[in-house]
């Protein structure tokens, strides 16, 4: 009976420390950010280099060495394979890899596509190691975490991309929450056209587009 | 049954098995608390990524098991090193580990789920950040010292020893086999 009162005096000890701590540092947020569908009136970069021939950004960000056929064959099989598992909206699929469903409200890989053509702001928020690995080019690593862990470099990220600008938002894809979280912070900061590409990473080198690598901050 | 001293079998278990048990579990627990307690958003998003419950309708569950289960581990794993409460603070550990596992297990066979453990915030020790068997093995590993130290409790080294209750001092059951706290 003793162990039973000692255990409830830890829980209520816990919850006690943590309810001074949500107060004194302010509550979290979980509920999602208002994202932008579609591809209208995207603002991007209007000082970001055309996409085709991709320049070398300092010998960090430089073209991936990949085979887009193999990728290629390897995710569509993938996608004849997946099951979905929510809602989804397409466009009327007329390239299985490009408009391939994706979660509703959030972007094909052709939408995506069209906005980075046009130079709006990317954003990684997968894992550092998978950015490291391989990125979409020119997009800026800014993981949900770091809001948390190293703020100085999600405000070096922030500072880089002004709060009116188109940002595209991308993870691993599918049901990824990842890029969600991060708009979710974004929004809090001031950034009103937050958009998710409903594709992921694996997606968009399957289809041959622009990737890098390396760490550098991705933007331009 | 009149002899309250401990003997050497039970000296030898408080410094061989209890004491680096005691330590290394709860110091694991309160490493674990330590690095989520700053990074409370991230665990509340990690929370939210297993699914257990609709973000969406019970955001504020979620929300009140981010910034309440690292406090638990730091409580549960400080108690543990120094030995006082033990068993209440082993059985606390116990109860978590489980339900980690059911955690861990629900998000590997749900293969719509790509969660990340965030067991120990940003760091991964022995597995991988992502979900997967690993952590199951890990955690179940962790839950066979934690069962011994419910089982025995703290030892002779524990602090549950010296604020034992007084009145009961004659009973050698209570001094010697059970090292100071009560059931």
């Amino acid at each position: 009976m003793k162990t039973l009162q000692r255990v409830l005096a830890i829980v209520g000890g816990a919850f006690l420390i943590g309810t001074v701590q949500a107060v004194v540092f302010g509550p979290v947020t979980l509920g999602p950010a208002n994202i932008t569908t579609g591809v209208d009136k995207p603002k991007g970069d209007p000082g970001r280099a055309p996409a085709d021939p991709p320049p070398a950004i300092d010998g960090n960000d430089t073209n991936e060495d990949v085979d887009p056929g193999a990728a290629h064959d390897a995710m569509m099989d993938d996608l004849q394979n997946a099951v979905p598992t929510t809602t989804y909206s397409g466009t009327g699929a007329t390239d299985p890899l490009l408009d391939a469903p994706v979660p509703e409200g959030s972007l094909t890989l052709r939408e995506a596509k069209k906005l980075w053509d046009e130079g709006v702001y990317f954003i990684d928020a997968r894992h550092e190691h998978e950015f490291e690995a391989g990125h979409i080019q020119y997009a800026a690593f800014l993981e949900s975490k770091l809001f948390d862990m190293d703020i100085a470099r999600a405000n070096a990220v922030m500072d880089s991309i002004p709060q009116d600008g188109t940002i595209v938002l991308y993870c691993v894809g599918g049901e990824c929450d990842a890029s969600k979280n991060t708009a979710a912070l974004l929004e809090q900061y001031g950034y009103t056209d937050l958009r998710i590409m409903g594709a992921g990473y694996e997606h968009w080198v399957a289809a041959g587009f622009e990737t890098a690598t390396g760490s550098d901050g991705g933007t331009p | 049954m009149s002899d309250t001293k401990p003997g050497a079998k039970l000296w030898a278990e408080s410094i061989l098995l209890q004491l680096p048990l005691r330590v290394g579990l709860g110091g694991v627990f309160a490493f674990a608390a330590y690095t989520k307690i700053g990074s409370t958003q991230s665990f509340a998003n990690a929370i939210k990524g297993f699914r257990i419950v609709d973000a969406d309708k019970y955001g504020h569950l979620i929300v009140t098991a981010a910034y309440t289960m690292p406090w638990i581990e730091m409580i549960a794993g400080v108690l543990l090193v120094l030995g006082l409460w033990s068993r209440a603070s082993a059985v606390a550990v116990w109860v978590m580990l489980v339900a980690f596992i059911a955690a861990l297990i629900h998000v590997i066979l749900d293969e719509s789920i790509s969660a990340d453990c965030s067991c120990f915030g940003d760091m991964n020790l022995v597995c991988e950040s992502t979900v997967g068997w690993c952590q199951v093995i890990r955690n179940s590993i962790l839950l066979v010292p934690c069962s011994y130290l419910v089982w025995r409790q703290g030892g002779l080294l524990a602090l549950d020893r010296v604020f034992r209750d007084k009145s009961k001092g004659n009973d050698p059951q209570w001094t010697v086999d059970r090292g100071g706290e009560g059931a």
